[in-house]
Order: C-alpha cells, then structure tokens, then sequence
C-alpha cells in the first residue's frame, strides 16, 4: 500500500501546484531554446521585420526643396490641358500676373487639407516608417498619414474617395513605386487648378537622389484634366536631427477665404481669449 | 563637401529666389503688401506659438497718445522653431521694434518680418539671403 500511496501523493502535489499556477497573475515562462549557429540571423517567414532590413535608408524628416532643371535637363513645360481646364489655367495665370502673392487660393488657406500630390509639396516636412508590407508618410501640415500597402495585396475594387486616395506599392530596387487613385475630385491636381475627374490616377517614384536628397517623380493621370501625363520632379532635404511637429490648423487661423472664395485676413482674437 | 552638394545648394539658393515666399505659405498672401517694410514700436501684449501661423499682438501708441492694437501673422512655429526662434522669444511687457508687411486694406494688422529687442537683438522671421 505503501508504495501506492506515495506516487498518487506526488500527482496531488503536482496538481495543486498546477492549479495555483494557473490561478495567480504571474505570467507563464517561456523556455528559451540554446541558441544555434544560425539563430542570429531571424528568417523572414518567422520575422516580417527581418525584411526591412534591405530598404534603404529614410531615416530623419525631409523638408520639400525646389530645384531648377540641371544643366541638359529641360525646363518644366506647362501641363496640357483639356479645353475647361485650359480656361482655369488661363484665369489663374493672368490673375496672377495683376494681383500678387494671389497664387495660393485655395480652400487649404481655410484648413480644408491638400488632398496627394498637393499634399506632399506643402511648406513642411513629411517623414517615413517601414513596417513589415507597408509604408507610413507622415505628413507635418494638417498632422496628414498616408498608409502605402507594398505587401502586394491588389487595391480595393471601389474605395470611398478620401483626400489622399489609396495606395499600394512596391519597390523596385531602392525605388518605391506608389500608384494612387480614390482621391477626391474636389482637390488640387496642380497649383491653379481646383478640381478634377474621379479617374485621376497618381504615380509616384520615390528614390534617394544622393544621400541626403530624396526626389519624387510624380505622374499625374486624368484624361478630363490633362491632354497627356503630367510629371513633376520635387526634392526634398534630409533634417536627421529635426522631429515632426503637431499641426492643428483651426488652432488659430486668421486666413481663410470670404464668403467669395477670395483671400482674406481676420483680426478676431483667436478662440478662448 | 562634395561638389555635387554645392551644386544642389546653389541650385535650391536659385530656386527659392525665383519662388520667393510662395513656396513657404500655405495660402495667398495677397492681402499684403508683400515687399513694404514698414515698422512699428510698442509693447508686446501676447506671442501666440501657434499653428498654422505664430501672432503678435502689440499695443502700439497711436493719435494723441491713445494705444491701439495691431496684429501680426508671422511664419508657423514648425518654421520658426527650426530657425532659432521659440515660444519665449517674445513676452508680455516687451518693448520691441517690429518690421512688417502692412495690410492693404489700411486695417491695423500684417505680416512681421523681423523684431528686434532694446538691446539691440534682432529675430529674422522670414528668409533672408543668408537662410535660402
């Protein structure tokens, strides 16, 4: 009897030590297996972040820069305009030239945002995360994100129109390659133009220039705005030591556009004063 | 350096002559008389550190004696912040000398250029020659 006696002992008072295991707050431990000659190096299967590993380098926060054409480059052409549009970029050129500093009237000086590519040529500066299949631009003015899925998974079929659009890429090389289409038809394709169809379609080829100038190479694609594909080339300089700001635009605006749409100033205090 | 950023830097120098202050408004400044400089002397009432534009309220003395307020816009604190200025760079009760782009509607507000302090410290807000 004895001897039957002492093994169901032990099971008791393992189960009584199982049970208040289970019954504390503790967290249950993980045994870590001995490392292996090859246990340094994470697979990509059983770490997505493994894969970041060979995107180039973004760090730091890009502030938008203009550069002129180079020498053998052309100089940026005008865009092609269908004939409604061609109008607007008539009226907009030959306001311009009587009025000055009229150039940027658009609903963006009353904090509705810019909606892509306006977005990313604003006068503050975007910076970008890599996470396993996606991109994040984060965007300074009006606090803009705007989330680029490259784990190739295909476009929704019929996204709702939002200022950014949607976004999916891919990486060529260390290019980013970003097609964008969704984007609201009430958004600037271009400075002097308010508006366009629900088919533009936006291409961007994102690389670094050298190593601290990233240039972007925009294609803007909407056969009721433009006769052909217009491309732009912006750059932007690399600020490791600067961190985005927060952006709240109706924090204390006195710009935004009268009853007309046309530029204004307000010298009301600004909300609780 | 390398040439090549010489090059860059002397291209984007060029550039930002030929763009001006278009490319770093997030709306028309066409309610200035943009490239007037005109300047006031009062008293600082409030510095609003602000988004999407810093402000200047000042008490500035006016016809037979009487203080009138004026406004000023100036550039973000995003822009401003990354060139030296902050949030403390001007307080109440100071008495300073503000460079401006006066409005063209006669109205006592516009755009400030620079602001400079009794000791003789002088605050750019806007880019000069030696910041493009």
């Amino acid at each position: 009897m004895r001897r039957k006696v002492v093994p169901v002992a032990w099971v008791a008072a393992a189960c009584a030590a199982l049970l208040s295991a289970c019954g504390s707050q503790s967290p249950p431990t993980v045994q870590i297996p001995p490392s292996s000659p090859s246990a340094g190096v994470a697979s990509e299967a059983s770490n997505p972040y493994a894969s970041l590993a060979k995107l180039p380098d973004w760090n730091g926060v890009w502030d938008v820069t203009f550069r002129p054409p180079q020498p053998g480059q052309a100089p940026a052409a005008d865009p092609k305009f269908t004939p409604p549009y061609q109008k607007q970029w008539d009226k907009f050129q030959a306001l311009n030239k009587t009025q000055k500093g009229l150039n940027f009237v658009s609903e963006v000086a009353s904090c509705i945002p810019p909606g892509l590519p306006q977005s990313m040529t604003q006068p503050y500066p975007i910076e970008f995360l890599f996470t396993p299949g996606r991109v994040t631009i984060l965007i300074e003015t009006e606090g803009l994100t705007r989330r680029i899925y490259t784990d190739g998974s295909p476009p929704p079929e019929s996204p709702d129109p939002s200022f950014q659009g949607t976004s999916v890429g891919h990486w060529e090389n260390d290019t980013l390659v970003v097609e964008t289409s969704a984007i609201l038809p009430e958004t600037s394709p271009v400075n002097g133009i308010n508006g366009h169809s629900d088919k533009l379609h936006i291409t961007e080829r994102i690389h670094l220039a050298d190593p601290d100038t990233l240039e972007i190479t925009t294609t803007r694609n909407d056969p009721a705005v433009f006769v052909e594909p217009y491309t732009t080339n912006v750059y932007y300089k690399r600020h490791r030591d600067w961190k985005i700001m927060e952006y709240v635009c109706e924090q204390n605006n006195h710009d935004a556009l009268d009853a007309n749409g046309n530029p204004a100033f307000s010298l009301k205090h600004k909300p609780g004063e | 350096m390398k040439l090549r950023n010489w090059s860059l830097i002397t291209g984007l120098c060029v550039a930002s002559l030929i763009l001006g202050h278009s490319a770093r408004a997030h709306h028309s400044t066409a309610m200035f008389e943009w490239g007037t400089e005109k300047t006031l002397s009062g008293t600082i009432e409030r510095y609003e550190w602000t988004q999407p534009h810093t402000f200047i309220w000042i008490s500035v003395p006016g016809r037979q004696g009487k203080m009138q307020e004026w406004g000023l816009e100036g550039m973000s604190p995003s822009w401003l912040g990354r060139r030296g200025w902050s949030l403390h760079s001007l307080n109440a009760g100071d008495k300073v000398a503000v460079v401006y782009y006066p409005l063209k509607d006669g109205r006592p507000g516009g755009f400030y250029v620079r602001v400079t302090s009794p000791d003789g410290k002088t605050l750019e807000a806007l880019p000069t020659r030696n910041q493009r």
